[in-house]
């Protein structure tokens, strides 16, 4: 880092970069959520399920997120694991019209949280219990319970209700991961 | 004590594979397994589960749709369901399946979940003299008794079976014949049959969305064929039974395969082109499930097996299972390319067959009766199961899980199914085969020439033996003797005894005597010629002697020993002993 990036870094000009997993089943909104967070001229209308996965950045008040947004499809999702190592902070999105496949999210989840590269880190992890819109939606408490939240020692979590077609509750939890990043950092 | 860790790591084993996604065991739905399928019925991307639920008696048969957790739809079935299958009936766009229920004589299609078409099987021919009896009623030229008993005649009697309605009148009690008389009289009477089991079978395509024939099997003992658009009657197959079970694979237009388990316990292949049946496989005792995997069929039997045989009908395994089994399902998981069978056994267990290995158990909180495996919502593999008790279950395999190839059940070793490599005809062997092949009548009569002339040198080695009396024992009547030599010592000093027996009943043998013949330059005898005293018959007389050995060259020779009556030139016995080397001088 040169001299003229620390001094924009101090004097706030320069944002600090940060990596982020956007990860979840197929179908919980991963790509939604992460479209409504970029700027709105930079938004795509039509949300296709990803193949793969996608890179895309989006800045707040003081970072600058670059997110790896994962397919949640079956075969894919034994891509996610090669990220875990850049990753610094994780988006755990989560279906919550699909009570059928809570567990299939759990069974994820755990194993996300045992594997090596995550397990004795201590990053954020910001839980959307989405598609809260949808009649049948469990609320965001009965999915930490579903999902045995409570049981995440030690790292930071929290869970937002969120309706990602309208963008609702979205703004709250990346607030969060934001405080939670820097408080890390400092 | 040992059977509890084992009974929790074989839970441990079984949670490994299966998540739990869902369990309702007040769901109220009874079914099994033909009444209960997977489809996206909506073209939405969500498989939703099908199922024609049997109720609890004569009402509340309901044709249900679920949706994730929860019942999306309901609508009421006229009569009991013995069949449910989806399929795609026409080109349109969304691709959206039909439902058929199979239910009595009729097929009732489902079109977005209304009532779309009704197909009725052609009725049977009715017995003429039935339609002559009923027609003399309609015309009140006799009265109910006499129908009746003209009736029972027929029944007793004709070839074709009566109708149904002739069948109720008989069973009526006589004060309510009149009146069943009046209501039904006018009206023509017709025989029907009634769906046992419903297939589908692609048209002209092999796609997972291609249009779909329907394949019935009927209590008439016919498979029809259908065509999904028309509902007309494509092709009708004959069976020497009623069938039961239906597997279908193939294509209309190019060549399918119809496997058809019937009520006789023998199962038929039908093909395309031909109106009787292929092949058939005869069973040791009664069908309960059928399902083909790959070219393969397994059958689940009554007896507590579960058979595999290949699609022309020969016997590849057997498997003993530890309980009856109450539902057989196909598991197929597309995007592994793993397939296997599901049996469900009234031990309230799912065991999970790939050939004849045992690979995965799943143990049920109830004995289930239906058993289904596909894509359910979004999920591909997705184990649907239906409890005695009425409760759903949902368990969804897990991404990771792996089933081993190996049996879990205990039996011979891996190491035993290993194929030796057992090396291939040679050249020489093919050589010697084709020359047996080409001269087997010379091969023959050349063996036979041989053998021929080993039994003339035998009789003459033994005419021979006996003339010149070489043998150990007497041949001629008036002197049985029997003798046998002993040699004991190491040498160079050697003990010879001679054991003689008189073998006649009660006459004495005397004037014997004893001569040896030996080379003289290798032994010495002290006594080489002495009289034998008289010989009482039976018993053995031990007749001992010493042999000094000469030689220090480590060779040995024979001793001959006579047995000579006095006066006679020719011997009466004579044996050879084989001298042992002596083993002191050469210790010298």
């Amino acid at each position: 880092m040169g001299l003229f990036d620390k001094l924009a870094g101090w004097l706030g000009l320069k944002k600090k970069e940060v990596n982020v997993l956007c990860l979840g089943l197929d179908n919980s909104g991963k790509t939604t959520i992460i479209n409504q967070l970029k700027p709105s001229n930079a938004q795509t209308q039509d949300i296709v399920p990803t193949i793969g996965f996608s890179i895309e950045k989006f800045k707040t008040s003081s970072l600058s997120f670059t997110v790896f947004d994962m397919s949640g499809q079956g075969r894919y999702r034994n891509l996610w694991e090669h990220y875990y190592k850049e990753g610094q902070a994780i988006i755990f999105v989560i279906d919550s019209g699909d009570k059928l496949r809570m567990v299939v999210a759990k069974e994820e989840l755990d194993t996300l949280l045992n594997h090596p590269d995550i397990k004795h880190r201590r990053m954020p992890i910001l839980f959307f219990a989405n598609k809260m819109d949808l009649r049948e939606a469990l609320s965001s408490v009965k999915v930490s319970q579903l999902l045995c939240l409570e049981n995440i020692k030690d790292k930071p979590w929290h869970i937002c209700a969120s309706d990602a077609v309208k963008g609702e509750g979205l703004q709250e939890g990346v607030d969060w991961l934001q405080d939670q990043i820097r408080t890390i950092r400092t | 004590m040992s059977a509890a860790p084992a009974e929790m790591k074989e839970h441990a084993e079984a949670n490994a594979k299966w998540l739990d996604a869902h369990y309702d065991p007040v769901a109220n739905l009874y079914t099994f397994s033909p009444c209960i399928a997977l489809a996206d019925l909506q073209g939405d991307g969500e498989s939703k589960l099908v199922v024609g639920d049997l109720g609890t008696g004569l009402c509340s048969m309901k044709l249900k749709v679920y949706r994730g957790t929860s019942l999306m739809s309901e609508n009421t079935l006229l009569d009991l369901p013995t069949g449910l299958v989806s399929f795609h009936m026409d080109q349109h766009e969304p691709r959206t399946p039909a439902i058929a229920v199979a239910s009595g004589p009729f097929i009732y299609v489902y079109k977005n979940l209304r009532p779309y078409f009704k197909f009725t099987l052609p009725s049977l021919e009715v017995n003429p003299l039935e339609q002559e009896v009923w027609s003399q009623a309609k015309e009140d030229m006799i009265d109910p008794m006499s129908l009746k008993e003209m009736l029972e005649g027929i029944r007793d009697k004709a070839d074709i079976p009566l109708s149904v309605r002739s069948l109720k009148f008989l069973i009526l009690d006589p004060k309510e014949m009149e009146a069943f008389v009046n209501l039904h009289k006018q009206q023509p009477i017709r025989r029907q049959t009634v769906i046992t089991c419903i297939s589908t079978l692609k048209k002209n395509m092999a796609d997972e969305d291609a249009v779909s024939c329907l394949v019935i099997g009927t209590e008439s003992k016919d498979v029809y064929i259908l065509d999904p658009e028309a509902f007309t009657i494509l092709s009708k197959m004959s069976l020497p039974s009623a069938p039961t079970l239906m597997d279908v694979t193939g294509q209309f237009d190019v060549e399918f395969r119809i496997t058809v388990a019937c009520r006789n316990g023998n199962i038929y292949v039908l093909r395309r082109e031909s109106p009787k049946p292929k092949y058939c496989i005869e069973l040791t005792s009664h069908p309960v499930g059928l399902v083909r995997v790959g070219k393969n069929v397994v059958v689940g039997c009554a007896q507590e097996t579960l058979q595999g045989y290949t699609q022309k009908g020969k016997k590849l395994w057997t498997v003993y299972l530890p309980a009856p089994i109450t539902a057989m399902g196909l598991m197929d998981h597309h995007s592994r390319g793993f397939q296997a069978v599901l049996v469900g056994l009234a031990n309230s267990e799912v065991h999970l067959y790939r050939d004849k290995n045992l690979i995965s158990t799943i143990k049920t909180p109830d004995v289930i009766t239906s058993i289904c495996f596909g894509r359910y919502g979004r999920e591909e593999g997705t184990l649907i199961m239906t409890t005695k008790g009425g409760g759903l279950m949902v368990k969804i395999l897990k991404r990771t899980a792996v089933f081993e190839d190996r049996d879990m059940a205990p039996g011979p070793p891996l190491a035993q199914s290993i194929r030796l490599n057992v090396p291939k005809k040679t050249k020489l062997y093919v050589d010697q085969t084709m020359r047996e092949r080409e001269n087997a009548v010379a091969m023959h009569r050349a063996f036979q020439m041989d053998l021929s002339r080993l039994r003339l040198a035998v009789a003459r080695a033994y005419v021979k033996a006996l003339e010149s009396s070489l043998t150990p024992v007497s041949a001629s009547l008036s002197d049985p003797l029997k003798m046998n030599a002993v040699v004991q010592g190491l040498g160079p000093s050697f003990k010879l005894t001679l054991n003689i027996q008189n073998t006649a009943v009660c006459r004495p043998v005397m004037n014997l005597a004893v001569s040896f013949l030996y080379d003289e330059a290798l032994y010495s005898m002290r006594n080489a010629f002495f009289q034998i005293p008289l010989l009482v018959p039976g018993l053995n007389y031990p007749i001992n002697t010493f042999v000094e050995c000469l030689t220090d060259k480590g060779i040995s020779d024979i001793i001959k020993v006579f047995v000579l009556r006095e006066g006679k030139s020719a011997p009466l016995l004579t044996a050879h002993i084989n001298m042992p080397v002596s083993e002191g001088l050469a210790l010298n």
